[in-house]
């Protein structure tokens, strides 16, 4: 059988080669740093992503009953907490490019104790081509990931042609700040301790990317303004963690 | 080919859950999937290209699809059917 890189409809054969690099890279990355990432999380944020994940998840106005679409799921703590959001009747769909990021989420849920946990499904797809019908998802979330994404313009289109008329998405991640000071504190937080903390984990490399990643990433205003380009009705890009983290929230 | 209950093999490892196979579809077409159960993956009849199924992960990331050729369709009525519209 052929494999589809050699051969990929018109829609991907615009795509440059190094947009396949860089996306394999990530890839590489998110699978090498699976196994630390959660603990990793905790001790660099001291437990706070807990709480900006709740906030995320409030924002996208995930109710009862509703599916719900978890982007960029990793390690799946968006998508458990949006199990507990939805209930029984509701249904949590988890994508990620990580096959071991995924592979933590599934192990994780086997040992949950919560009944309600068995409303997620996990599926390895790409953000840039997502599986699934137009207007499907009642609400979205996207934890860390829109940093990683090669496209982001067209991610966001994705993500716009699989919301339901109404609902929103909802996107936290480092906030690309344009204060001066808040950026240098980002930045020697990354030099001085994350790095330092992950070399302890052999993945030095791994998380100076994060510092290149944010450099790289849009500021607030500018995610709100793609937002509105690919056409959600309003968009409003909120500043937590004093400053240190961003959650865009975007109305289709 | 007899569609599957999808349900009984999920429990088995393979297979996708009733809730999946209501919400996937091919990442490229945008078209429905279907299960094929001879090779444990889904098919998007629309571009004729087949994505695997990993611990009862469906592996949908485009480059990872496999292109059918001809003589790896299963044997099946729909195959056969779609082999005379090719004749």
């Amino acid at each position: 059988m052929a494999s589809l890189q050699l051969c990929l409809p018109s829609t991907c054969r615009f795509r440059q080669r190094p947009v396949h690099c860089a996306a394999d890279q990530r890839q590489g990355l998110f699978n090498r740093i699976a196994p630390v990432y959660d603990n990793l999380n905790d001790l660099l944020s001291l437990g706070q992503h807990r709480v900006w994940k709740r906030m995320a998840v409030s924002w996208s106005g995930a109710k009862m009953g509703d599916c719900v679409l978890d982007l960029c799921c990793g390690s799946g703590d968006l998508a458990f907490l949006l199990s507990e959001k939805v209930g029984s009747n509701g249904k949590v769909t988890g994508l990620d490019f990580s096959k071991e990021q995924l592979s933590i989420a599934s192990h994780r849920q086997n040992f949950v104790p919560k009944a309600c946990c068995n409303n997620i499904e996990w599926i390895e797809g790409d953000a840039l081509d997502l599986p699934f019908s137009d207007g499907y998802f009642d609400a979205i979330t996207v934890g860390y990931g829109l940093r990683n994404v090669v496209d982001k313009h067209r991610a966001m289109q994705e993500m716009y042609r699989v919301l339901k008329p109404g609902s929103r998405v909802s996107v936290l991640d480092f906030n690309k700040s344009t204060q001066p000071f808040t950026a240098s504190i980002q930045e020697w937080m990354i030099d001085n301790v994350v790095v330092p903390m992950a070399t302890g984990y052999g993945l030095a490399k791994e998380y100076e990317y994060l510092k290149s990643s944010i450099r790289e990433f849009l500021t607030g205003k500018e995610l709100e303004k793609l937002a509105l380009q690919v056409g959600f009705s309003n968009a409003t890009h909120y500043e937590i963690g004093g400053g240190l983290m961003g959650n865009l929230v975007a109305k289709r | 080919m007899v569609r599957a209950s999808i349900g009984l093999l999920k429990d088995a490892g393979n297979g996708v859950s009733k809730t999946l196979s209501e919400i996937l579809v091919c990442p490229l077409s945008k078209l429905p999937l279907r299960y094929c159960e001879e090779t444990n993956s889904l098919i998007s009849e629309a571009i004729g290209v087949s994505f695997p199924i990993k611990d009862g992960i469906p592996c949908l990331v485009p480059k990872d699809g496999k292109i059918i050729e001809a003589d790896d369709m299963p044997k099946t009525d729909d195959a056969a059917d779609s082999s005379s519209k090719h004749d």
